[in-house]
């Protein structure tokens, strides 16, 4: 009974007023289900069983009572989320507020965005103080610390974060006090009628401020269980009832309202008021969800509101949820036989006779508020609209920027299939802003991020397959990590050269080159490609191997982010056994000489050795230290050190590992949220040889400590096998690749530019450099030229153009 | 030099980073599956890179099964004693026994305020967390049919419902240093939890049991009824006679040592690396048993079999 759970980011934002349709229909909202539990005190598993049979039989959302002696909901909800998969876990904000906003906002990201939180009992004011302050907490767009200076509740700078997984709804929960209701229109997600103001959250020694707003109650309680009473049955009713017989035992204290009509009356006042004053404030009405805490009993006999047989019940709620916009009904009992029934008797009846399409409800003020110009967000597809990002959604955190540049982008896009990229490309492009394509997000001169604009991010995109065993071919999704694919092909004995950091994507690697651990004995990454699934400037969908779309497939093998969007990749991999791994240690004094030597010795090693070294600045007091890392293609100890020993000897040794292990052992990086600033600085080039100008010239560039590090990879062996024609990558003659991270532009450019005399060509993956002339390096003609041409066929109005943008031919 | 006999515990100390909630969950689940006895996060209300740790443990509880799992230690000022003994008590509960309280005072005060918690001075922090333990101990005696009245100077208790009691007999472990906070943990503490980079020396180590054991005395009871663990950080490989810097083997003895002539009976590992966790678990922990029960069992007089 749960096709579609509530949830603000997956809703599609509508524009205009509501209709009087979707008025009749909870304001658009699917319908839910949720229980309230009671966890006992000395047998809390019970709650948790409870919890999981709500589950099971589809509730959408689970909430816990708060009774003294009982057991702590906050820790029960917790427990819970770790043995549930899919049930919304609402929990309530006691105590300290901001401690209650990271602890929700840990639990948002533990259970993967299933939280929803209602404040504390208390006085509206107290409410809504503690609103600002856990929303403040989960602002993390905002630089400055939270300072929240309020009569109840007040924070002196503390440091905001983190950032939820989800927009976790705020639900008010009391009684139909107006304070209430114009609380939730101001400042809440919704209203939970819960009557008594009972909040599903109470500790001790948190105990709420005296209810001083609220003693001005309302007449007659409307929904169902009186104040100041639990409105559940007891934890001593009867687990199981019989059936056919009044399952619940009824409760003294239990007052069921017998007129279904003054409730209804009751609620429409409430929601107009509601209604009245989010207009008040700015809001649209239907961003305020309106929820109920319910209590009955099934009996034979019909009887009063919510009691008698299943079919009155549905007679009871359905004119509340057709006509009164309550679209999440929380059913208050422990009984079993109760949960059981409402799910299998009373919902399935709810949800048929309501419109099976329903428009969504509105994204809220405060994610509208964030928004950016020159985005048309209402005419976001349905498809993406659920998974999007905008600057206002929790997750906006953790896409905004990437894993060396920080941005803020007014629209992520998230496709989960290629279909969806292909909406995504077919939007994006009406769009009059940026456009950025992410993969890992560890682009460097491809910028997969922007400001303003808009992103497809293929991140979900990360199936990992094996498609035929003798052959060794398997398909890869571009949003798999480097380090992902070569766990998944270590159990075959396999193994795919990438790059040397497992956190890489495979999107922006294999589009461009790959110069991996592998290089000089199996090539580049895109020398093993076979075949692409690729979604074009218009959102059309095409596969190009070495017989289809061939000419395609030659430019997606060094130039691929200029044609589109690659949504699988097929690669014959490797056989790869267990690999030496060494990390030597080296006095980089004599730069010049290190390099030079270094260099010699990898061009006249056997192909089964890669290195890379790495020179950064010297500190005070100690000589400028190189590091060395190597892979030996081998699992014997003898062969390892013979192949390392020359390059040992490129300079004085000061410290050394060397271990042997399975490749994915190197590769492993742990998943990390991309939070860089700023830009990258970086110039590149590849080199056929380190000559003693092109040595001596880097090491005049890291003697003038410009540059943050200077690094240096091995390529040439099977790479240099491949003519520079076959593919778009046309750097084949080239040994090594050279890069340097620099602290300013101008600096690094004066210093680097002066170096050009010394390159073959450029791997654009580490180049940050925009001039011009940097394409041409990167794509000699007649490469260029035939790169244009194919530009001209399949982009011609240059809709990818975020790396390496090469302009369409002229007609 | 004493050895109060516990058996010994092995855990981990897990960084409860929030870039990847479900790493820290997995680094506790191979803790259990490295046979550790304990799995602990730090707790820092105030630091938004830290998941909540009252949270985090509720939700490990739940995906282990055998392993006991602790706050490392749990911040006082930013979390009420009667809502953290309720709390405790129902994650003991939901684990079957297997939660532990280690409490700390607090001390980055600045932080603390700016969360909208109330600064106290050392010595106030130390007085505040003696009278959280009484509320503590108070919500967690069920049994008794009294309501609960507490008139502390920092904390007060008027007449709540007690309960729920916890399943087993939590330990409260403090993170003490200061004279005043040792003799606190000999007086009211079940355990001692100190970490190793903050001791000038193992000299240290000792001088803090003889505080220790001496309120304990002061107070009518055992100096064993204290626990004495330890916060420890090192690393396997490399040479050299430094503490914990070296092979698995040279860790399990002078582990050993600090147990048999310090009375440490608990070693908290602070890794974030699965392949170190299970090198403790699995070399260094059995190890050091083994040592100690031959070093014991001498004392004892009891020959050890095969000798
Ligand atoms: C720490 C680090 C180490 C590195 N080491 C190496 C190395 O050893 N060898 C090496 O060769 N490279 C290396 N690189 C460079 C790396 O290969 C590139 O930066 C690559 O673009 C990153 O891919 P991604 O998917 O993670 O990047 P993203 O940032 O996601 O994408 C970068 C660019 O690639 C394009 N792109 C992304 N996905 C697609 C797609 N599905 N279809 C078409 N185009 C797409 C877009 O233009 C985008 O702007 C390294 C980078 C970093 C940050």
């Amino acid at each position: 009974m749960s096709e579609m759970p509530e949830q603000p980011l997956s809703e599609q934002p509508t524009a205009g007023q509501p209709t009087a349709g979707q008025l009749a229909a909870g304001y658009g909202r699917p319908l839910r289900f949720g229980v309230l539990l009671t966890p006992g005190g000395e047998a809390p598993e019970a709650v948790v069983e409870r919890a999981l049979l709500a589950e099971e039989l589809g509730y959408d959302v689970v909430s816990l009572r708060d009774e003294p002696g009982g057991a702590d909901p906050w820790t029960a909800l917790s427990w819970i989320a770790a043995r549930t998969a899919r049930v919304r876990l609402l929990a309530g904000a006691a105590g300290n507020p901001a401690v209650a906003a990271r602890a929700a906002a840990a639990l948002d990201l533990l259970s993967d965005g299933r939280v929803e939180l209602t404040p504390a009992a208390g006085p509206p004011s107290a409410q809504g103080e503690a609103i600002d302050v856990v929303r403040g907490i989960w602002a993390t767009h905002e630089r400055a610390p939270l300072r929240y200076d309020g009569e109840h509740h007040r924070v002196a700078g503390a440091e905001r974060g983190p950032a939820p997984a989800h927009n976790i709804p705020i639900w008010v929960a009391g009684d139909t006090h107006p304070g209430v209701l114009r609380l939730a229109a101001a400042k809440a997600d919704g209203w939970l009628l819960a009557p008594g103001g009972e909040s599903t959250t109470q500790t001790p020694g948190t105990a709420a401020a005296p209810n001083d707003e609220l003693t001005a109650a309302p007449r007659h309680a409307p929904a169902v269980a009186p104040r100041n009473a639990p409105a559940a049955t007891p934890r001593n009713a009867p687990a199981v009832a019989p059936r056919n017989a009044p399952e619940v035992a009824p409760r003294d204290d239990l007052e069921v309202p017998r007129d279904a009509a003054a409730f209804r009356n009751e609620l429409a006042a409430a929601n107009a008021l509601i209604d009245e004053a989010a207009r008040a404030a700015g809001r649209d009405p239907r961003e305020i969800s309106r929820l109920a805490h319910l209590t009955g009993r099934f009996t034979a006999a019909p009887g009063g509101f919510l009691t008698g047989p299943p079919e009155q019940w549905v007679a009871d709620l359905l004119p509340l949820v057709r006509h009164e916009a309550l679209s999440t009904l929380i059913l208050a009992t422990d009984d079993p036989e109760t949960l059981r029934r409402f799910a299998t008797e009373v919902a399935p009846a709810l949800r048929a006779a309501l419109p099976t399409t329903r428009p969504g409800a509105p994204r809220s003020l405060f994610v509208r508020r964030q928004r950016r110009e020159g985005i048309d967000y209402d005419a976001i597809p349905a498809a993406l609209a659920a998974s999007a990002v905008e600057p206002g959604d929790a997750a906006f955190a953790r896409v905004r920027s990437t894993y060396l540049r920080g941005g803020s982008p007014g629209l992520v896009l998230r496709p989960g299939t290629p279909a969806e990229v292909g909406q995504a490309v077919r939007y994006a492009r009406t769009q009059p802003v940026k456009l950025a394509v992410r993969s890992g997000g560890h682009g460097i001169s491809g910028r997969s991020t922007n400001n303003g604009g808009i992103v497809i991010d293929v991140s979900r995109l990360n199936a990992i397959d094996v498609l035929d065993k003798d052959t060794r071919r398997i398909r890869v999704e571009p949003g798999a990590r480097w380090s992902e694919v070569a766990a998944a092909l270590a159990p075959h004995g396999w193994a795919l050269t990438s790059g040397d950091h497992g956190g890489v994507g495979v999107g922006g690697l294999a589009t461009s080159g790959g110069i991996g651990w592998f290089v000089r004995e199996h090539g580049l990454t895109i020398d093993h490609l076979r075949a692409v699934d690729l979604v074009l400037a218009d959102g059309s969908r095409v596969r190009a191997d070495e017989r289809e779309h061939a000419e395609l497939f030659w430019g997606v093998r060094g130039a691929g982010a200029n044609f589109g969007i690659v949504t699988a990749f097929e690669f014959e991999a490797d056989e790869v056994g267990d690999i030496g791994f060494a990390q030597l240690v080296v006095d980089a004094t004599d730069t010049a000489g290190f390099l030079q030597r270094w260099g010699a010795a990898m061009e006249a090693a056997p192909r089964d050795l890669t290195s890379s070294l790495i020179i950064g600045q010297a500190r005070p007091g100690q000589p400028l230290i190189g590091q060395i890392m190597a892979v030996v293609d081998s699992g014997d100890a003898g062969t390892i050190i013979e192949r390392l020993q020359p390059i040992a000897a490129a300079a004085p040794l000061l410290d050394h590992s060397i271990q042997i292990l399975p490749y994915e052992a190197i590769m492993h990086v742990p998943h990390a949220v991309h939070d860089a600033q700023g830009e990258p600085v970086t110039r590149s080039g590849l080199a056929d040889h380190l000559t003693p100008e092109l040595s001596a010239a880097a090491g005049r560039l890291v003697a003038s400590g410009r540059v943050y590090f200077f690094q240096v990879r091995s390529v040439g062996g099977a790479a240099s096998d491949v003519p520079p024609d076959a593919t778009a990558y046309a750097g084949r003659s080239a040994n090594f690749s050279l890069v340097a991270f620099g602290p300013g532009r101008r600096a690094l450019d004066e210093l680097w530019d002066g170096m050009l005399g010394h390159f073959s060509g450029q791997y654009i993956n580490f180049e940050t450099d925009r001039r011009p002339e940097r394409l041409l390096e990167a794509y000699p003609e007649p490469t260029l030229g035939r790169l244009r041409a194919l530009k001209r066929r399949y982009d011609p109005d240059n809709v990818f153009r975020d790396n390496f943008n090469i302009t369409p031919a002229e007609g | 030099m004493p050895d109060y006999g516990h058996d010994l515990l092995f855990g981990s100390f897990i960084t409860p980073s929030n870039a990847s909630p479900a790493q820290v969950v997995a680094l506790a689940q191979e803790s259990e599956a490295a046979g550790l006895d304990l799995a602990t996060f730090q707790d820092h209300p105030y630091q938004p890179a830290l998941l909540d740790t009252w949270t985090l443990l509720s939700y490990v509880a739940a995906r282990t099964e055998r392993i006991h799992l602790s706050g490392n230690v749990v911040n006082l000022p930013l979390r009420p004693p009667a809502t953290l003994a309720r709390a405790a008590a129902s994650l003991d509960l939901l684990s079957g026994g297997r939660f532990e309280l280690g409490l700390g005072a607090g001390g980055f005060w600045d932080a603390i305020e700016a969360m909208g918690g109330r600064r106290l001075t050392p010595g106030q922090a130390v007085d505040a967390l003696s009278e959280a333990i009484d509320v503590i101990r108070g919500v967690w005696d069920a049994g008794n049919r009294s309501l609960f009245r507490l008139e502390g100077t920092y904390y007060q208790v008027d007449g709540a419902k007690r309960g729920p009691a916890p399943a087993h007999d939590v330990g409260i472990w403090l993170g003490a240093y200061k004279p005043r906070m040792l003799r606190l943990t000999g007086a009211k503490a079940d355990g001692w939890l100190p970490s190793l980079p903050y001791l000038q020396s193992l000299d240290q180590i000792a001088e803090s049991n003889a505080i220790i054991d001496e309120a304990a005395a002061e107070a009518g009871r055992e100096p064993a009824a204290i626990r004495r663990l330890l916060n420890i950080t090192g690393r396997f490989g490399g040479s050299g006679d430094r503490l914990l810097s070296g092979p698995p083997a040279q860790w399990a003895e002078q582990l050993a040592v600090l147990a048999l002539e310090y009375g440490l009976s608990g070693y908290i590992l602070m890794a974030d690396e699965s392949a170190v966790i299970r090198t403790f678990g699995e070399e260094v922990a059995p190890a050091v048993r083994e040592l100690v029960a031959g070093e014991r069992a001498q004392r004892a007089g009891t020959p050890e079999a095969g000798r």
